[in-house]
């Protein structure tokens, strides 16, 4: 028996049923019956390539100048400008791209979801859809989040290169402190592949994430317009703090026991 | 808090239908302390106009979205063609629902997509066609609807009256069974709603099965009904053909299809 509308009452209860249904939208995906509306996730790829891949890299690309910069500076103030790669590896790589990439889908994505959501929500689109026999859930929610798991991964490895370029520039082309040689060697010490996948499941799980969470707001939004723009603005406070919570444990989890600092031999 | 003075004027007099494409049992449906169905036993005729009559917020459209399972009932069932709503599992109640078109209140177009592919959407989704075919059956439909011209719109470039009509046009485009109506005069001026009415006639007689529009427009009423049931407090007033129950000597319902103001039903 499908349930249009749920929401809790109380945070517990409503974490519970957040929770239930990320996993409805998750078990229609893994389930594969979101493959009968392939054609509408091919076309979920296409509005987030074209839409918001841009001002993802965007935003990266600047959080990689800043890393690039802070740590050339910092380096020069300690004496020792040739290492400043060390500060762009891990800065770029495992902290500020993961957060950056968050930010950026929190605000894009996940409010556009909320939004586009919501709004058929209120206008009677989503009954509309379930009237005319099209499970609403799979066909809205399910495959957004397939072309999240489809597109994302390519633009979160786009995104760490534009990341690194940026550091690159900052460090070696503007502030110029060390030669590019002098600063690929550093700055390729510090992190290996293993590096990369940890920090591609990090970015995976914020999207996840954001895509979950827009879709249960947008989905069980009501109220009308105004109660569309609280969704939102919750969504993103959720989101946010996700984000946050996410990037704490991946660091954690991969990179507290063993730093792979190439420090002291 | 209910009392029997509530009930007073609910007659219990109902034209016994016979092959029923829609059945209310014993319906009850709550939301928070808001009692709006109240015990419901409707039936509603199979290739007849039914208009579900009553005041405003009495449970009209809570009525529809039981009859497609958007919601379900505390208590009672809901039958379509002798199928039980409440207990069908999902995938049932997903293939049930194609024998529903459903115009809804403002026309429930997509946002997304211009007026044609709105209309050949539901053709996309369930059947083989090719899209040549999809064309023919679309541009039949618009036509119907007088809208053969606007295929290209998106939603937004249309005025309330297109949109229902679109609606209408959408609702109609896999041939339903049963086609639900939400208050298909609500925003419309009254020349609008006759058109709207008249439209409504022709289509019904050209593909006959179950209508049911709901309304509290006593003028769309005389036009279209060919049965009438009068909901008010959760439970039905009087139900019956339209001839009857315009001739009801129940005051409630003749103060109801009179539009006056003086009788039983006041402001609260």
């Amino acid at each position: 028996m499908s349930a249009i509308n749920t929401k809790g009452n109380g945070w517990l209860e409503s974490t519970g049923v957040l929770l239930r249904f990320c996993g409805r939208i998750m078990g229609e995906v893994y389930s594969l019956k979101v493959f009968k509306y392939f054609g509408e996730a091919l076309r979920q790829c296409g509005i987030l390539i074209l839409s918001s891949t841009i001002v993802i890299w965007s935003l990266i690309f600047i959080i990689g100048l800043q890393c690039g910069i802070e740590g050339a500076y910092f380096n020069r103030s300690v004496g020792s400008p040739a290492y400043a790669g060390v500060f762009a590896a891990w800065c770029d790589l495992r902290e500020l791209v993961p957060y950056s990439f968050g930010y950026m889908m929190s605000a894009k994505v996940g409010t556009g979801i909320v939004a586009e959501l919501g709004s058929m929500r209120i206008s009677d689109e989503i009954d509309a859809l379930e009237v005319m026999g099209v499970p609403s859930l799979t066909f809205l929610c399910s495959t957004k989040l397939l072309a999240a798991w489809m597109v994302l991964p390519f633009v979160y490895l786009s995104g760490v290169g534009a990341g690194f370029l940026a550091s690159y520039l900052a460090v070696v082309q503007q502030i110029g402190e060390v030669s590019s040689g002098g600063y690929q060697l550093i700055f390729w010490m510090f992190q290996n592949p293993p590096d990369l996948l940890y920090s591609v499941i990090k970015g995976m799980a914020m999207a996840t994430t954001i895509v979950l969470v827009g879709c249960y707001y947008g989905y069980n939004a009501s109220g009308g317009p105004v109660g569309v723009g609280t969704a939102t603005a919750k969504s993103m406070v959720l989101n946010i703090v996700l984000v946050h919570v996410i990037g704490m444990l991946g660091t954690q989890l991969f990179w507290g026991a063993n730093p792979r600092a190439p420090i002291g031999g | 808090m209910e009392t029997t003075d509530d009930y007073q004027w609910h007659a219990g007099r109902t034209t016994p239908v016979e092959n029923a494409a829609i059945e209310f049992i014993g319906v009850k449906k709550a939301f928070g302390r808001n009692q709006v169905l109240n015990g419901l036993d409707m039936a509603l005729p199979q290739d007849q106009i039914s208009m579900i009559l009553g005041p405003s917020g009495t449970g009209k459209s809570v009525c529809i979205k039981h009859m497609v399972g958007l919601l379900y009932p505390d208590d009672g069932d809901v039958l379509i063609h002798g199928e039980s709503v409440p207990a069908m599992p999902d995938d049932d109640l997903f293939e049930m629902r194609k024998k529903f078109g459903v115009l809804f209140q403002d026309g429930a177009l997509f946002g997304s997509m211009n007026l044609y592919d709105n209309v050949a959407f539901p053709l996309r989704q369930h059947t083989d066609k090719g899209e040549d075919e999809i064309a023919h059956i679309v541009n039949q439909r618009l036509d119907e609807v007088g809208l053969g011209d606007a295929n290209d719109k998106m939603p937004n470039e249309l005025s309330g009256g297109m949109r229902k009509r679109a609606g209408f046009a959408r609702a109609l485009v896999l041939d339903p069974d049963i086609v639900l109506f939400d208050e298909p005069d609500s925003g419309l001026d009254p020349v609008r709603t006759a058109l709207l009415c008249e439209l409504i006639q022709e289509i019904h007689a050209e593909n006959g099965g179950a209508y049911v529009v709901i309304t509290h427009d006593i003028a769309s009423a005389r036009r279209v009904a060919e049965y009438i049931a009068v909901l008010w407090k959760g439970q039905i007033v009087e139900s019956g053909a339209a001839t009857d129950l315009f001739e009801s000597s129940n005051p409630f319902v003749r103060q109801f299809l009179s539009g006056e103001s003086q009788g039983p039903l006041g402001m609260e």
